[in-house]
């Protein structure tokens, strides 16, 4: 009897697979590779990346993939490679990914990485004299600003912090008109922290407060005794910090030895993670930021929940690697991108084109506008510390 | 005035948190009167071993001074691992070698610590970080006072265990003459082991106390510390205990006041050249212990 039955189900099974074939030939691996930092003292935003570019691709397997030139169903498969937030290792990681199939490439984590592999891009679309890589890369994380201009090939979809820190000291204006003065705080050895500051500074002046001065600190120092009696001394209303969360909790935390109380706080944008809470949620209460990433629509809060399954966290970078995954679907199916083995020169060639005629693209907050250097335009709201989380303090009319 | 008071401060606050460089330099140097050797994955290890009592203490309310008992232990163990893993079976007559070894275990380390924690910066508990004691515009930490004073302890407890305990007998003797040692019947291996243990205990500590002083516990802290560490015991003398605490409290000191008067970019710089005189003029560093090892 046993027998009998294990025969017949077995060839229930052998007919459901012979069925089911047809849909699977119809069907292909779009192989998409990642690369950021994944070791090292920034392996965090690897990790974050990857998932957020993997909840993402299973989302879209999950809806029926994407349809590629030929009609053909495709099925997103990611791999992320680690460049050790490193310029060489980047450059490395991204020659191979430029041989194999792959027609495009999400990264880097770091500005100094992303500065010197656009460096190796062709920077004229079509320029016969110039043997740089053609190879589109779109960048989720590296957050120096205007880095997309130095090659045509690279895209990016990291807000602007320009537009972000203008709006914020607007809005302090209109909603702090009793605070006069300012103090900066700066990690001066890191590239983003240092542009930052500089757009903080400006954007202080021009909206009428007087900086008295600025502190400074390297990225792994370990006393800032010295600056915060500087703050200290200078008594001003509000205290700019721009600084990675290893730093800014330093400082927060002997600004509460010291007793250092500032009206208002403002950090980096990259401080509005969860490292900083991990860190010193009890100095940073009040601290505010501007960022492109809260889980305030339904899609950013069910992106949010797809990334922490997937073991990552989601803010303002690893959004944007989500984001991402969609920006390519459309791109994909709009120029007709085939994936194949045999049409990689063309569908890089498409992927680049497709990218560079974008005019605007879903986001998680909302529309996102591109500019003509291949930058993205973002929404962006304000965020504050509060109770050992972040919470929405305020959202400026896009 | 103020700035006087300022300047005075800072070196205060220098001097008190060159107490965490203090700690390190005494294992650094340690290491070094025992076997001769530069362990440059120590700093790694003792900020590895205060990250190991944070893991091992997750989701355990543990007071401040359990969490420093766990570091110390764990750094115990990771000074044991440190020896079988870089010294024990490396060539010890080709200096070269273990020095290479080292450096790959700080990478080792490091990198480990990376994995565990995605370098994400973990708070750290303090003992007596509301302790403030002021004196007008003046004031000292009193969770750096806590640290200065354990260095004290420290080097009381390591002079007491050296040359009042067997164990510092046969220690000095392997140190001293490491084959009449071995021809009395002591084991090289065994004294070896017991340093490291020893000495990762002390650095376990040292990790603790660095991440008590600053607040939060960071990979990025491994690279700087072990230049600190080196420095404080080229400074003290290698070899010496009390020069590694003078030279560890002299170096914290020396880096607040430059950074006082010449700014944050200026700072190692001055510290790199006091370095550089130190091996110029004054090679065996300020209490460079008579030598002799065969």
């Amino acid at each position: 009897m046993y027998g009998k039955v294990a025969v017949i189900a077995a060839s229930l099974g052998v007919i459901g697979a012979l069925g089911a074939a047809p849909a699977f030939a119809q069907e292909r691996t779009v192989k998409i590779t990642g690369f950021g930092a994944k070791s090292g003292v920034v392996r965090v935003f690897g990790i974050n990346s990857e998932a957020a570019l993997k909840a993402a691709a299973e989302e879209i397997n999950k809806a029926g993939g994407v349809t590629l030139g030929d009609g053909t169903k495709g099925r997103f498969a990611i791999e992320f490679l680690d460049d050790r937030c490193n310029a060489e290792e980047g450059i490395s990681v991204v020659r191979r990914i430029a041989s194999s199939d792959a027609f495009v490439a999400v990264g880097p984590t770091c500005s100094n990485v992303a500065e010197s592999l656009f460096g190796i891009l062709q920077k004229k679309v079509g320029d016969a004299s110039d043997t740089g890589l053609q190879f589109p890369i779109i960048a989720d994380v590296a957050a120096k600003g205007g880095l997309a201009k130095i090659s045509e090939w690279a895209f990016r979809n990291v807000p602007s912090e320009f537009e972000m820190y203008k709006s914020l000291f607007a809005w302090l204006k209109t909603q702090h008109p009793d605070l006069k003065t300012i103090w900066g705080g700066v990690e001066k050895d890191f590239a983003h922290s240092n542009a930052t500051f500089g757009v903080m500074k400006s954007q202080a002046e021009t909206n009428g407060l007087k900086v008295l001065g600025q502190s400074e600190w390297l990225l792994a120092d370990t006393t800032f005794s010295t600056q915060v009696r500087e703050m200290r001394r200078a008594n001003p209303d509000i205290v700019a910090i721009s600084a990675h969360p290893f730093t800014t909790c330093g400082v927060l935390k002997e600004m509460d030895r010291q007793g250092v109380k500032p009206k208002l706080l403002i950090g980096l944008t990259s401080s509005s993670s969860i490292e900083t809470l991990q860190g010193c949620a009890k100095q940073a209460e009040g601290i505010i930021i501007p960022t492109s990433f809260a889980p305030v629509t339904p899609e950013a809060k069910k992106a949010a929940e797809q990334v922490a399954k997937l073991g990552g966290s989601a803010d303002l970078h690893s959004a944007a690697a989500y984001e991402i995954m969609f920006i390519l679907k459309d791109v994909i199916e709009k120029q007709k991108i085939m994936a194949k083995a045999d049409t990689v020169q063309a569908d890089r060639v498409k992927m680049r084109e497709g990218l560079a005629a974008l005019k605007e693209t879903n986001g998680l907050l909302g529309k996102v506008g591109r500019t003509p250097d291949r930058e993205a335009i973002k929404p962006f709201l304000f965020v504050h510390a509060k109770d050992g989380s972040w919470q929405v303090l305020y959202k400026p009319a896009s | 005035m103020l700035d006087l008071i300022d300047a005075l401060q800072s070196v205060a606050d220098g001097v008190l948190f060159g107490a965490t460089y203090a700690l390190l330099g005494i294992g650094f140097t340690l290491i070094f009167g025992v076997m001769h050797k530069i362990n440059l994955s120590y700093a790694a290890a003792s900020i590895g071993a205060a990250y190991a009592s944070l893991l091992l203490l997750a989701g355990v309310k543990a007071p401040p001074v359990l969490v420093f008992l766990m570091a110390a232990a764990c750094g115990g163990v990771i000074g044991a691992l440190v020896y079988f893993v870089a010294f024990r079976f490396i060539p010890l007559a080709n200096p070269l070698a273990t020095l290479m070894s080292t450096v790959g275990l700080l990478l080792l380390i490091d990198e480990i610590v990376v994995h565990a924690t995605a370098g994400v910066p973990l708070n750290y508990p303090a003992l007596f970080s509301d302790v403030v004691i002021r004196a007008g515009a003046f004031n000292l930490r009193g969770d750096l006072m806590f640290v200065f004073a354990l260095g004290c302890v420290a080097m009381v407890l390591l002079w007491a265990l050296l040359y009042r305990t067997r164990l510092g007998i046969a220690t000095r003797a392997v140190s001293q003459q490491p084959v009449a040692a071995q021809l009395c019947g002591i084991s090289i291996d065994g004294v070896n082991i017991l340093t490291f243990v020893i000495t990762g205990v002390l650095g376990g500590l040292a990790g603790a106390m660095t991440g008590a002083a600053i607040g939060v516990l960071s990979p990025l802290l491994s690279l700087p510390l072990t230049v600190k560490g080196l420095i404080v015991t080229v400074i003290g003398g290698l070899g010496s205990i009390p020069g590694a605490i003078v030279a560890g409290l002299l170096v914290g000191g020396i880096e607040n006041v430059v950074q006082f008067f010449r700014g944050v970019s200026e700072r190692d710089l001055y510290v790199m050249m006091l370095l550089f005189a130190f091996l110029v003029f004054r090679p065996g560093g300020l209490f460079a212990p008579a030598a002799g090892r065969d």
